[in-house]
């Protein structure tokens, strides 16, 4: 899953990434209004973590800017303003939730999971396609009785893919949800990825789960 | 003397109504007491004159032949008396209801009547005294030329006025009665009519009663108010509207003091929440600690810096005057920031004439001095100039601390003394300054009695002008 997190204060910026990425997500960060901008407009974000008070243009025009084109990106505005105005207002332009500073980090990342199941329609934090079995809390994947022990490059990878189980999935998609916008990764990276991810999930002995579309992309099974 | 408003007025009010009373009542007293003694005065006199015309001497003997005739003298409920005498005091005559009793003997003039008021006997009496010559029997008319003084006879005529002094103590009663009963009225009235006059007093009072700390958008007076009270109106609601801007500015401050201590506070708890998710390895912890330090000494700063605003506010602050050379201590201000505009290829030009010097506080300066070069580093753009100026006016000295790379305009280069107002765009180190810097400056100045000014000029030149005393 991919974020942006907009954030001029910079040790908090820092921390957020460290944080954010250790817990498997692909994160992007901007330190002020225009490059904040231009990473949401020009890239697909799962969710965008946004502050209200930044230089050049400040949380909630961006917000405003995001929504006026049309960007389905989850926003989570984290800000020191903590009236109840500010709340309404920021709510009401367009944002998915607000918290405000200082937070406490698995708070920030307990809802970033929500707005992410809510992006893709996931109620249950529990994701079960025949044996296999997610649990998007606890980031633990079974196959059978059997925990699989993945990587957090392959959960994420795993995780887009059941959270849009039974979609055929292009590369791209895969390529803009799971890796940073920095990283040198292309999305050849991802049929490497998908390799790996078989080796630990497939059984020879159960039916294939990952499906390959030739010329669209991948396919995790969507029949629970 | 009573303080209170109501009872001021209502005695105020009562005393006049008794005093007019009381002249009017004893004037009216007086007039109708004046006018029914006269008319009763003038009646005895008549009588007196028709008693006096009426007696007949001869030598020695008196004839009241034609008196005994007249009605008044012989019928005892006119209650009509008199007494002759001659003028050695001998008694010629009187009235047979006298009995032994005499009459006062009073001696006007000629034909013309003294009066007076008898109490002697059992019931008041008026009496009226007079001279008169009287007629001679021997028929000589001529009373132009009295014969001898000695045939002049005194007489005196009294009449009971019982009557007439019942009807003046009943008028006395009468008007007494009815003063009480107008100063009685006049108190009520006076109670009501002070009490409805005061009336927007107290509801004036009650709205300042029901103005609340937390709400001081509340004005006073929105109902009908009288002249008078008017002036106090409208000073109580511009002093509303004082300590409602002061409210609101104090609690603006707060809320950005809130917010500019929220953000730090977010990064150190991030920071440690984050690191402390898992094991890692030394190096780790350290950077995030020292990251952590780093927070704090912005956060110490800020602290700070609010402390001085504080004690400035509240005039705790003392200064020390001393002469302080300016170019001097422009140089040590400037010393610990060279590196970073080195950096940032920033050149400083220091052209304060080294002569020029003022009396003020050396520390308090220098705090003023680093704030402004500080924020001029801060904001100069890459290879920009600072360049700091002197000028020895009269009585007062100028510096002014100019750089390039400014991206603000006039309107806003006004704010900049402001607390927690900041320029805006590309800040350089979001969190290490809040906006407290040039407020700093802005009220040392004041508190060292000078002032300060800022303008943007073209080209992007920034400019912060302080004036000082210079003594």
């Amino acid at each position: 899953m991919r974020l942006l997190v907009i954030e001029d204060y910079r040790p908090l910026q820092q921390s957020l990434l460290k944080g954010l990425r250790e817990a498997g997500f692909a994160v992007d960060t901007a330190a002020d209004g225009q490059e904040g901008l231009w990473y949401a407009l020009n890239n697909d974000y799962d969710v965008i973590i946004l502050d209200l008070m930044l230089p050049g243009i400040d949380g909630l025009k961006i917000l405003k800017e995001l929504r006026s084109k049309g960007r389905q990106s989850h926003v989570l505005i984290l800000t020191a303003k903590d009236t109840l105005q500010d709340r309404i207002t920021g709510l009401d332009q367009g944002a998915d939730d607000y918290l405000i500073k200082p937070f406490e980090f698995k708070e920030l990342l307990a809802r970033v999971r929500a707005l992410l199941r809510r992006s893709y329609r996931q109620k249950n934090p529990q994701i079960k396609i025949k044996d296999l079995r997610i649990d998007l809390t606890t980031q633990k994947v079974w196959r059978g009785r059997n925990e699989v022990d993945l990587t957090p490059r392959e959960y994420a990878l795993l995780e887009y893919l059941a959270m849009r189980a039974g979609e055929p999935i292009s590369r791209t998609d895969i390529w803009e949800h799971v890796y940073e916008f920095k990283s040198a990764a292309s999305s050849n990276v991802v049929d490497v990825y998908i390799g790996y991810l078989r080796r630990k999930i497939e059984r020879p002995d159960k039916p294939l789960l990952i499906h390959t579309i030739r010329g669209r992309g991948y396919l995790l099974e969507g029949q629970p | 003397m009573t303080t209170s408003l109501r009872t001021r007025l209502i005695l105020g009010i009562v005393g006049g109504m008794v005093l007019l009373l009381t002249i009017f009542i004893l004037t009216v007293y007086i007039l109708i007491q004046r006018a029914l003694v006269n008319q009763f005065d003038s009646a005895l006199l008549s009588t007196a004159r028709i008693l006096a015309a009426s007696v007949e001497t001869d030598a020695n003997t008196i004839d009241l032949e034609d008196v005994q005739n007249m009605p008044e003298f012989n019928d005892p409920k006119y209650q009509t008396y008199y007494q002759i005498w001659e003028q050695d005091g001998k008694v010629m005559a009187r009235s047979p209801f006298l009995g032994t009793d005499n009459l006062p003997r009073l001696e006007g003039s000629l034909n013309n009547g003294v009066f007076n008021k008898l109490t002697g006997r059992d019931r008041p009496e008026r009496a009226v005294g007079l001279k008169f010559l009287p007629r001679s029997e021997t028929g000589n008319e001529s009373s132009s030329q009295p014969a001898a003084n000695d045939k002049i006879l005194i007489l005196t005529v009294a009449r009971g006025a019982g009557d007439l002094y019942n009807q003046l103590g009943l008028l006395r009663w009468l008007l007494f009665l009815a003063s009480a009963i107008v100063i009685a009225l006049s108190v009520l009235i006076a109670a009501f009519v002070v009490r409805q006059g005061l009336r927007p007093l107290h509801s004036i009072a009650s709205e300042i009663a029901a103005v609340r700390e937390d709400d001081l958008a509340a004005r006073i007076g929105t109902a009908s108010i009288p002249a008078e009270i008017l002036p106090i109106k409208n000073r109580l609601n511009d002093l509303l509207s004082r300590l409602e801007g002061a409210f609101k500015r104090e609690k603006r401050f707060t809320a950005d003091v809130a917010h500019e201590l929220r953000n730090p506070l977010a990064g150190i708890r991030s920071t440690i929440e984050v690191n402390l998710t898992r094991t890692r390895d030394i190096t780790e912890y350290r950077s995030a600690l020292s990251e952590c330090l780093e927070i704090v000494e912005n956060m110490q700063t800020m602290v700070n810096n609010l402390l001085l605003l504080a004690r400035l506010d509240a005039k705790q602050i003392s200064f020390q005057g001393e002469q302080v050379r300016l170019a001097e201590l422009v140089n040590s201000c400037w010393r610990p920031l060279s590196k970073e505009a080195t950096n940032h290829k920033i050149t400083f030009e220091n052209r304060i004439d080294p002569k020029i010097t003022c009396e003020s506080d050396r520390q308090n300066l220098a705090i003023i001095l680093s704030n402004i070069l500080e924020n001029a580093v801060e904001y100069t753009d890459e290879g920009g100039q600072i360049r700091a100026t002197g000028r020895q006016g009269e009585g007062s000295v100028e510096i002014t601390v100019s750089n390039t790379g400014c991206r603000l305009n006039n309107e806003q280069a006004a704010q900049v003394f402001d607390c927690f107002w900041r320029g805006d765009s590309s800040r350089k180190d979001a969190g290490v300054h809040c906006g407290l810097g040039l407020a700093l400056v802005d009220r040392i100045i004041k508190a060292l009695g000078g002032s300060t000014t800022a303008e943007v000029e073209n080209g992007g030149i920034f400019k912060i002008r302080l004036t000082l005393p210079a003594k």
